[in-house]
């Protein structure tokens, strides 16, 4: 039996570190650098409960299996969210996604929402839906979606390629709310220019953190904030010993 | 009752997904076996999905139709078509001329527009962000772009002194300046992908439901 102990300890330093952040969560709350386009998402969802418009959540064109499906995890945490600020408006949120298990998984998280409220017969297993079972005709299927359901507000966190910009794109026609991220770097750059609040980096799974989802999000902020410095100090240190010709 | 449940829930993907974590770094053969299969099952459940997802789908749009909801024909269409090509799939099976002339002269035609729609959406994006967002990093950003796109596209006259400067400038912004910064980016993303797996299985983050 062979152990990769230095992917393992990272691993429990991390474990570590998640745990003692929530430990301490409550006792040092922590805070975090503005987000103008988390803090322009509260007041955003408000407007379009109190006009009667539509929340979209979607997440992404990735599948549950593979690397893919952390940025749409953190979607899954911010679409509960939303459901539960929307769910006893007239239009309740709505999340589509490409992957099949993805879209049984915000089912699941909606109904969740629904029920946490007292609202279960509220509940439409259709407001979780798979539109399309590749990126592109997901993307195809969004215009549709996004003018009969009346949707104001319209939320892309999940794993996007180039067609993220154009699932944006859909949204700041109709002068919707637009806020996107995804964690491919070449979609990053496209989102940047195509939505009006674009999510830069990490900063597409820091959603559940700034809409106080839980002290376990505050917790993953600070615990990769640790593990990034730690990260730096040995990149600069192997930097330093290459430079004077010692190798590793 | 219901509190049994979610921790029945929470219990299963704790330990399938810590079985599968120590798979990679654990070099135990059983380990390895058992994290394989737990894999396959994923494979398998997710194409479960994916068919409960198409029915989702269905449903939606056969409610639009029911209701006649605003753009209901193009459900009532899509609703067509999908059961045409699934019947012809059945029938003919995935391989025949016929279902896969569907793909060649329907699907990949609509896929290859929408791709071409992605630059003049860019391209009028780039307008609207200079319009909207007058800051230094709207600038920079279209900037950046700017000299990019001088650097690749074919100068009128061939090979001036202009366009190989530009070329120059063009990799030394894509190898130098691009390059490191996407790599502070993938980095945060992957500290970001690790704490939101670890929430899933440390139990934090339950997106299997109550």
């Amino acid at each position: 039996m062979n152990f990769d102990w230095v992917g393992l300890a990272i691993l429990l330093v991390f474990v570590f570190l998640l745990l003692l952040f929530a430990a301490l969560g409550r006792r040092w709350p922590a805070s975090f650098r503005r987000l103008p386009a988390y803090e322009a998402l509260g007041a955003a969802i408000e407007r379009a409960v109190e006009a009667g418009e539509r929340v979209h959540v979607s997440l992404g064109t990735g599948s549950v299996i593979g690397p893919e499906s952390a940025p749409a995890m953190a979607g899954l945490v911010v679409l509960s969210k939303v459901a539960a600020a929307t769910v006893m408006s007239d239009r309740p949120a709505v999340a589509t996604t490409a992957d099949g298990a993805m879209a049984v998984l915000a089912q699941d998280t909606l109904r969740t929402a629904h029920a946490r409220v007292g609202a279960a017969d509220r509940y439409q297993p259709t407001a979780g839906r798979m539109l399309g079972a590749t990126p592109y005709s997901y993307a195809a299927g969004l215009p549709v979606v996004l003018a009969t359901e009346g949707v104001s507000v319209h939320i892309l966190t999940g794993s996007f390629g180039a067609e993220g910009a154009l699932a944006a794109d859909f949204g700041e026609r109709r002068h919707a709310f637009v806020i996107a991220g995804s964690d491919d770097v070449h979609a990053q750059a496209l989102l940047h220019a195509t939505a009006d609040n674009p999510l830069i980096g990490e900063e597409v799974f820091a959603g559940g953190a700034y809409l106080n989802a839980g002290v376990f999000h505050g917790a993953s902020l600070r615990a990769q904030d640790v593990i990034r410095v730690l990260v730096i100090l040995a990149i600069l240190a192997g930097t330093l010993l290459r430079t004077l010709g010692i190798g590793l | 009752m219901k509190l049994g449940a979610w921790i029945v829930w929470t219990a299963v993907a704790m330990a399938f997904g810590g079985v599968v974590l120590a798979g990679y770094f654990v070099q135990w053969q059983t380990l390895l076996e058992l994290r394989l299969l737990f894999m396959r099952w994923a494979i398998l459940l997710s194409a479960t999905a994916l068919l409960l997802g198409i029915l989702n789908l269905l449903a939606a749009h056969l409610h639009k139709v029911n209701l006649q909801e605003s753009g209901w024909p193009y459900s009532a269409l899509l609703i067509v078509i999908l059961l045409g090509t699934l019947v012809l799939g059945l029938v003919f099976g995935p391989d025949n001329r016929v279902v896969l002339s569907l793909f060649e002269y329907i699907q990949l035609p609509v896929e290859a527009t929408l791709m071409a729609l992605l630059a003049v959406s860019l391209a009028a994006a780039g307008v609207r962000m200079v319009m909207r967002r007058r800051d230094i990093y709207s600038l920079i950003f279209i900037g950046t772009a700017l000299l990019v796109l001088l650097g690749t596209a074919p100068w009128p006259l061939g090979g001036t002194g202009l366009s190989a400067t530009f070329g120059w400038l063009r990799n030394w912004l894509a190898q130098v300046w691009a390059a490191g910064a996407a790599r502070g980016i993938v980095l945060g993303v992957a500290l970001g992908a690790v704490t939101t797996g670890l929430r899933v299985l440390l139990g934090a983050d339950r997106p299997y439901g109550d």
